[in-house]
């Protein structure tokens, strides 16, 4: 898995590539979340349109995110879940949880001013 | 097969499990879904079977019938799903838990999982995948 870090005006889109599959590398995520909050972040947009596979590992340091966030009162949408992670946020019912986006613009913007 | 409670096998577990789906004629859109649903079932067999000890092994096996995938999964331990986990993942307080979604996956994924015991008397789950 790579992650690809990118600030967007004050929303920090985080892209995941390849497969989430578990093990040291989901700390580094966790991290990433955490340090966008010591930051001044509480944007953040994670972009899965490039993950081929993911289990729920991801799924869990996903919501580990979305509670790193909305602690210090911000909020972590999705953008590009494929089908099959769509599935996995049906299934587990994270649905009712996160926001989903298809298109990255109208995500950037439902964060508002 | 078997492999060591370790998370560096779970990519080539991925792996291997698709190649054996495909080799059923599984749907390519449908491999990933029964590769996420073996995964799942191998790393609670390392967690709960094993206790993620590395010395200790989960032995992953198949038959391919006319009609199905079955998939046997046991590990050196002696647990019960339900109550290893202890809570129900996707209800209530739980549902941002950051674990537990692993049985919970398979057996959305898969037509069938079920917990049983070895002729030795550890755990083994089974799992079934209609070939259509």
């Amino acid at each position: 898995m790579k992650i690809k870090e990118e600030m967007k005006g004050d929303i920090l889109v985080i892209a995941f590539s390849g497969k989430v599959i578990g093990g040291p590398e989901l700390v580094e995520v966790k991290e990433a979340f955490q340090r966008a909050v010591d930051q001044g972040c509480r944007k953040v947009l994670l972009d899965l349109g490039k993950v081929s596979w993911m289990d729920s590992s991801g799924l869990g340091v996903i919501v580990s995110g979305h509670t790193t966030l909305s602690r210090a009162g911000g909020a972590l949408k999705i953008l590009n879940a494929t089908k099959k992670i769509h599935e996995l946020f049906i299934i587990t019912k994270l649905i009712t949880i996160f926001e989903t986006y298809t298109d990255e613009q109208e995500a950037l913007d439902s964060f508002g001013a | 097969m078997s492999f060591p409670s370790d998370a560096s096998v779970l990519e080539p577990v991925q792996q291997i499990v698709e190649a054996i789906g495909r080799s059923a004629d599984v749907e390519e859109d449908e491999l990933s879904s029964l590769s996420v649903a073996v995964v799942e079932l191998v790393k609670n067999a390392m967690e709960h079977g094993n206790q993620n000890d590395p010395d200790k092994m989960v032995k992953v096996s198949f038959n391919i019938f006319p009609n199905r995938i079955r998939f046997m999964i046991d590990d050196e331990g002696t647990w019960e799903p339900e109550k290893a986990l202890g809570f129900n993942p996707g209800e209530g307080d739980e549902l941002l838990s950051t674990r537990g979604r692993g049985i919970l996956i398979a057996r959305n994924l898969a037509k069938w999982v079920e917990f049983g015991l070895t002729p030795e008397g550890r755990t083994r789950v089974t799992l079934i995948w209609p070939l259509t």
